[in-house]
């Protein structure tokens, strides 16, 4: 099918792309930000001295919100939730369903350590009163004490539930509400970025033909489609 | 006059623009984009016929016998609907809906004739009040679209450019929208056709009744979601990230961020980086270089990276161009005046960069720096900036690139090098400018740094 749509040649296209001014600046920034929002204190000093671009945070409460971060990911749910109601115990109380994922990976931590009995028990008084307010609650609920049921959970249709990325997800929920009450943006800017690039290219398509770049890993423009 | 031959004369003519554009100017970029003008009042320039307007040029009222088809009394705003944002929005106020209520409000391109509604002929678009009925496409024929307008109703016309989309609103609800098919500029533009017939226009000099910036925030949450919820790799921004302070040989940040990656993101979501070695391979290329010599100028210590230079790339000092020599050369002057050393940053002026005085290319920065020596505190100077860390960074960052385009492995006609960051911002900003032009230059424009300091949403 021929298509009347126009068509950019990488060389046409590498024309357009060497007009646009990036300032060295704002891309520096960008990466402060990364560094920040993510908490890679660290990486944050020695950025600001090797290119003294200024943080948009105190560094000091980083250093705070990541060992939250570190003690759910090491599965230490309580001490993680003492640490939290220390920083600010609002952020808990206003936040309920985030409170729930919290007492849920603790079930989940109580699981994998094969406390059968202690789990029962904290899935009876702590987390069934919440599922009776709210059917997602129950929800899941069920599905983490489904995991007791199975003896060998590697192959469970729950399973997911004891994999890193579980403890990455709430943690990850964590850290976005302590930010969030910092009044600071829970999200870096990078992948909105590229998120937005991802968008703005798909809508392009709709008109013209131009070199894409389809791996962000290498940046490579693509050859334009005819 | 030297023609650029290399490469490398390439790199430096970037870190010379990028100077034009460096910290002092680049602040004024918002300002210099001029503010389109919105309408304000009602153009009395053009032959206004059975109606009569008032001295602030702010209401009307109709004085014909509204008995004919051309016997309307139609008024357009003094300038069309400014294009370059998200949406444009006014709203009159039926002061009186007259005999029978045949006002109308929307929106007419410059050949409107003041003597027909809006949305009778072409290019025009029209809500009217006595029917109710929306009128547009210029066949003559209404569809049904609201309520009719009586005395003391605000009804109001807006343009959302993002959706191409005309609005209509009443008393402060919104009514319903069509699609805009036409790119000429729009006036927003007011019809009426019966005795005692007035109206009063507020094109912003007073509060709207319809919230509009709680449609504004719509809009952009509309976006930001539909945006946000597309997928992209955990691993990717870490390995943007990566890949740029090895590009630019951020030694320090670079091993603080390596050694702290494996106790936050689990190895497994970094380890599926596909085609990301070859890109490592080409960046880390020379870091060792880069980085000693980034060290050296960042403390300002530039005979000290002179000296480097002469033993690892004796070529870029000696180039025909000269042009790395040039920024080293001014860098020093800097760095003397910095110190106070005045005397002897005449005497490395005198020595060093006066016969470059005249040579297109090095005159900007040339002059600036020169003019430092005229000012008994420099750094409160209009060329003050030269004497930030910034500008430091500029100078290792054009020897950077001029280092990384001695790699054998890249294809000789490689211009300026870039990070992997660097271009997908650029593919940003290019599809963002691209898809704007598409759109008859209309909506919002895409300026990266505006986003970054978060003055707009998405955008």
């Amino acid at each position: 099918m021929s298509s009347s749509k126009k068509v950019y040649t990488k060389d046409e296209w590498q024309r357009k792309l060497n007009e646009v001014k990036i300032r060295k600046s704002d891309m520096n920034r960008l990466v402060m930000n990364y560094f920040v929002t993510e908490g890679y204190v660290e990486a944050a000093e020695k950025f600001y001295k090797e290119t003294g671009t200024e943080p948009d945070m105190d560094l000091g409460t980083i250093t705070d919100r990541m060992e939250v971060r570190k003690a759910i990911q090491c599965g230490n749910v309580q001490d993680a939730i003492e640490k939290v109601n220390d920083l600010n115990p609002e952020i808990l109380d206003t936040n309920p369903q985030l409170f729930f994922h919290l007492q849920q990976q603790r079930l989940i931590e109580l699981i994998r350590s094969g406390k059968v009995e202690e789990a029962l028990e904290f899935a009876q008084e702590e987390l069934a009163p919440r599922g009776e307010e709210n059917h997602e609650f129950l929800q899941e609920l069920e599905r983490t004490v489904a995991l007791l049921a199975f003896e060998d959970t590697s192959s469970c249709p729950v399973g997911d539930l004891l994999d890193v990325s579980q403890r990455q997800k709430t943690a990850s929920e964590l850290n976005a509400a302590i930010l969030t009450s910092q009044s600071h943006e829970k999200d870096p800017k990078l992948p909105g970025l590229l998120k937005m690039l991802i968008w703005v290219q798909k809508q392009l398509d709709e008109k013209v033909s131009y070199p894409r770049i389809n791996d962000f890993a290498t940046a490579a423009l693509e050859d334009p489609a005819t | 006059m030297v023609a650029p031959a290399n490469n490398s004369a390439n790199v430096v003519a970037d870190a010379l623009t990028l100077y034009d554009f460096g910290p002092k100017r680049a602040a004024d970029d918002d300002e210099m984009e001029e503010e389109e003008e919105a309408p304000t009042h009602i153009n009395t320039k053009r032959s206004l016929q059975f109606l009569v307007v008032s001295v602030d040029k702010l209401s009307a009222k109709y004085t014909g016998d509204g008995k004919h088809a051309n016997d309307v009394g139609a008024i357009q705003g003094n300038r069309p609907a400014p294009v370059r944002r998200l949406l444009y929005y006014f709203e009159i106020y039926i002061k009186d809906r007259g005999n029978r209520g045949t006002i109308s409000i929307g929106f007419t391109d410059e050949h409107f004739k003041t003597t027909r509604q809006p949305g009778w002929d072409p290019n025009t678009y029209g809500y009217h009040g006595d029917d109710g009925y929306l009128y547009y496409r210029g066949n003559g024929h209404g569809e049904p679209f609201g309520s009719t307008f009586q005395t003391g109703d605000t009804v109001g016309a807006g343009i959302n450019y993002s959706s191409q989309e005309i609005f209509f609103t009443l008393n402060g609800k919104l009514v319903g929208s069509r699609h805009k098919d036409v790119k000429c500029p729009l006036y927003p533009s007011v019809g009426m056709h019966s005795p005692n017939e007035r109206v009063d226009i507020n094109f912003g000099q007073n509060p709207f009744v319809f919230n509009i910036e709680a449609l504004v925030h719509e809009e952009r949450e509309k976006l930001r979601m539909e945006i946000e919820a597309l997928h992209l790799p955990l691993s990717i921004s870490h390995s943007v990230v990566r890949s740029y302070l090895l590009h630019y040989a951020y030694q320090e940040t670079l091993h603080a961020f390596d050694a702290t990656s494996g106790s936050m993101v689990p190895a497994v979501l970094l380890n599926n980086q596909v085609n990301g070695d070859k890109m490592i391979e080409e960046e880390s290329y020379a870091f060792e270089h880069r980085k000693k010599l980034r060290q050296l100028i960042r403390n300002g210590d530039i005979n000290g990276a002179i000296a480097q230079l002469e033993i690892w790339y004796p070529q870029l000092l000696q180039d025909e161009t000269l042009r790395i020599k040039f920024l080293l050369d001014c860098q020093q002057f800097i760095e003397l005046i910095k110190v106070g050393s005045l005397e002897a940053a005449v005497k490395h002026a005198q020595e060093k960069l006066a016969n470059l005085m005249g040579v297109g290319l090095y005159q900007t920065l040339l002059q600036d720096c020169i003019a430092l020596l005229a000012y008994e505190h420099p750094k409160e100077s209009p060329v003050g900036h030269l004497l930030m860390l910034g500008q430091r960074e500029a100078v290792a960052d054009a020897i950077n690139s001029a280092i990384l385009i001695t790699d054998p492995s890249l294809p000789s006609s490689r211009s300026s090098p870039q990070s992997t960051l660097e271009k997908l911002l650029r593919q940003l900003t290019a599809c963002h400018t691209e898809k704007w032009k598409l759109n008859g230059g209309q909506g919002e424009m895409f300026r990266l740094h505006r986003v970054l300091r978060g003055k707009e949403g998405p955008w």
